[in-house]
């Protein structure tokens, strides 16, 4: 500690004075240097971020910690603070709070810099010679500033945001005029006995059904299929591989909602049905007879949607196998099935467990196809909190933070969703040999 | 190779693999036949079709498509020039940005590497639209609400997050390709433009496509964004569409379909790759 104040004491008296001025004011000491136009781009940004602070800037930090104080008042009025908003401009005063801590370093390194070039009886860099620099030995700085800020803003604010409202009270009740505050109400609610508590265990019980037969499905389709094209007394296997490429190919959103139509009330199932004088079938209505109907074709919808593309991966890796393997295999008399369950199968399901893993986290936070299939369904007569019988976790998410404003409670959701999901990825990267070796290939 | 001689087991066999085959493509054609005849069909409604296929076939429908707004009800031509906007837009600041970040992630090791990589894997186990209701209001802040440059800025600013694939691209070029360049004086910016993207045209052709193609069938943000009807997407008008409309629905599918399927068809081998390579997101 003390050999650093003493390295800072050091620092102080070594530099010269136009670095003492930039440290007071960006971008002064690179104007003295003669560096016009750096020197004026900094002090530029100096200017706009201290008018944005004076502005507002600083009156959104606050509220950050406030989330508002003035209650609208109809009588008086007094137009009040809304909580949603001042969250995320006080996240935002943050975000910038951050990035002028990071340009004022680069601004102190760069005078430094130039100091010691000046010292040194260096000629100082001209403007030129700062761009060539950034397109040469900065260029992976110049080229990630763009994504950056732009993942940094739409991206990770955000998540950000949805993480702090989940430790707040907003939703439901407490929207605007009312102001919100700090607290844990939405975890109390999720992890208690009442209504949003047992649709949260109904749901999740679900929603793990789910994922595990709707992955299982698809790989055994898909692997079956690519089988199927892969025997030898197939003709023309690009032929038959077409048609599974173009169910494929078609936006996923035309093809749920082109079953929706199909199995809709009035759809040409029911009509077929009611001409062979069965009774109609509520297959994706609201309606308590529909939950295994729906939910079962859910899992068809989403196996002709994703087994295709578990079809392509597993005709490439079928394609890997040494086929000496299976001649060995055939000296020693081994029937096909055994070639099968002894070569094919293990090798497949070896080199497919990283990507079956995503596919379970995919099927797990699968969104579309209820979102698509029972559109706005509610079941009320199950006793379900703004969901339906069908709806996954992720779909519940969405039913509660965009339809009905219920963001803590959503947020709440998401945060559960992505500690299923993170520890779940996580096996993936443990598993997958690639991510571990990736600098020892190059 | 020794003909093998038809025995009763194999024509069996041979009968039991091409009736599955059949079975395979019947459950996969007939829902794309069903709609694209739907679509030629002279009737709108659903509650017109007697069983699965139209009584009358005509054209008629994808005329009114283009011509017919149903009293400004549903604009598809509008949608559809508003899709190739945003779609034309994003592909391109999308793709400068997707490559740019591959491109350095893959050649560069510099300090705070391993930060974006570990940042990036750990945003993508976040449900997709998480941060919907943040962005509604950012863009409220911004004064984007109705305006499709919310979404060109969303897509955009969004699309170097899936950059994995294309680093796994730059990764299998040989590093000497690179080394000789800067041998021979170059900068690293004319490394990239002028000998990376030229060897990376493939590539370039797939980013290109493939972030043209998201406008086209994302249904959430755009709901989500643009209230007005006269300035949605394709997805969201044919996802508001109601059953009486149904042919309609059925044709401006097919029509915005049949391109993506074109080009599926066309980059299967890619997307293939990008299936095993880029498996991150599920």
């Amino acid at each position: 500690m003390k050999q650093k104040i003493q390295n800072v004491g050091h620092f102080l008296r070594w530099t010269p004075w136009q670095v003492k001025l930039s440290m007071l004011v960006m971008g002064l000491g690179q104007l003295c240097y003669g560096q016009i136009v750096k020197g004026l781009f900094y002090l530029a940004c100096f200017g706009l971020i201290l008018t944005y602070f004076i502005t507002t800037g600083f009156a959104d930090f606050i509220g950050f910690f406030t989330l508002g104080t003035n209650e609208e008042n109809l009588w008086l009025g007094i137009p009040g603070d809304n909580s949603l908003t001042m969250l995320i401009l006080g996240l935002f005063s943050i975000f910038i709070l951050i990035f002028t801590v990071v340009l004022y370093v680069t601004n102190v390194k760069d005078v430094v810099y130039t100091a010691r070039q000046a010292e040194q009886g260096k000629p100082i860099h001209k403007f030129r010679q700062t761009l060539e620099t950034a397109a040469d030995d900065k260029f992976h700085m110049s080229a990630l500033t763009v994504p950056v800020v732009g993942v940094s803003i739409f991206s990770i604010l955000p998540i950000v945001f949805m993480i702090l409202i989940a430790f707040t009270d907003l939703g439901g009740d407490v929207v605007y005029p009312k102001l919100a505050s700090w607290s844990f109400s939405a975890w109390k609610k999720i992890l208690s006995l009442g209504k949003i508590g047992s649709t949260f265990v109904k749901i999740l019980g679900w929603n793990i059904v789910w994922a595990i037969c709707s992955t299982a499905l698809n790989f055994i389709v898909g692997l079956g299929m690519a089988l199927l094209l892969d025997k030898r007394n197939v003709k023309g296997s690009k032929f038959w591989r077409a048609f599974p490429i173009l169910a494929y190919a078609i936006p996923g959103f035309i093809s749920m909602l082109g079953f929706k139509y199909m199995f809709s009330q009035s759809g040409p199932i029911n009509y077929c049905l009611d001409q062979a004088g069965l009774m109609r079938i509520f297959f994706l209505t609201n309606d308590a007879s529909a939950k295994w109907w729906a939910r079962g074709i859910g899992l068809f919808v989403n196996m002709w949607i994703s087994a295709p593309s578990i079809m392509l991966m597993a005709t490439g890796i079928l394609s890997n196998i040494d086929t000496s393997l299976y001649e060995a295999a055939s000296l020693d008399g081994a029937s096909g099935f055994v070639q099968f369950k002894k070569i094919t199968l293990p090798f497949v399901v070896f080199s497919t467990t990283p990507v079956l893993i995503s596919q379970f986290v995919g099927n797990f936070n699968n969104f579309g196809i209820f979102f698509f299939l029972r559109e706005g369904v509610i079941s009320n007569y199950a006793d379900y909190f703004l969901a339906s019988d069908t709806d996954l976790l992720i779909n519940w998410l969405y039913k509660l933070s965009v339809d009905n404003n219920y963001y803590s409670i959503g947020a709440a959701i998401s945060l559960i969703i992505f500690l299923i999901t993170a520890s779940l990825s996580l096996m993936v990267y443990v598993r997958s040999a690639a991510y571990k070796q990736e600098d020892t290939f190059q | 190779m020794k003909k093998t001689k038809l025995t009763p087991r194999r024509a069996a066999d041979n009968l039991f693999t091409y009736l599955a085959l059949i079975g395979m493509s019947v459950i996969f054609l007939f829902p794309c036949l069903w709609l694209i005849l739907a679509s030629l069909s002279k009737t709108g409604s659903l509650y017109d079709f007697k069983g699965f296929f139209p009584q009358e076939y005509s054209f008629q429908t994808f005329i009114d498509l283009f011509n017919d707004d149903v009293n400004g009800l549903y604009p598809y031509k509008t949608w559809f020039f508003n899709t190739l906007y945003v779609a034309t837009c994003s592909a391109f600041f999308g793709t400068i940005l997707v490559l740019l970040t591959g491109y350095v992630m893959s050649r560069f090791r510099f300090q705070g590497r391993n930060t974006i990589k570990k940042t990036t894997l750990v945003l993508g186990m976040f449900p997709g639209f998480m941060g919907m209701t943040a962005i509604y209001i950012i863009m409220t802040q911004l004064g984007l609400i109705d305006k499709l440059e919310s979404l060109i800025f969303y897509y955009s600013a969004t699309a170097p997050l899936g950059y994995m694939v294309q680093k796994g691209y730059f990764d299998s070029i040989p590093n000497t390709i690179f080394e000789a360049a800067r041998l021979d004086g170059a900068t690293n910016l004319q490394v990239f433009t002028k000998v990376t993207l030229p060897l990376s045209k493939s590539m370039l052709v797939y980013t290109v496509l493939t972030q043209f193609a998201w406008p086209w069938s994302d249904v959430l943000l755009p709901k989500l964004l643009l209230k007005d009807r006269n300035m949605w997407t394709v997805a969201v008008g044919l996802f508001n569409l109601p059953e009486t409309h149904f042919a309609r629905f059925a044709a401006g599918s097919v029509f915005i379909a049949i391109p993506i399927v074109i080009l599926y068809f066309c980059l299967v081998k890619h997307i293939v790759n990008g299936l095993t390579a880029g498996s991150v997101k599920g």
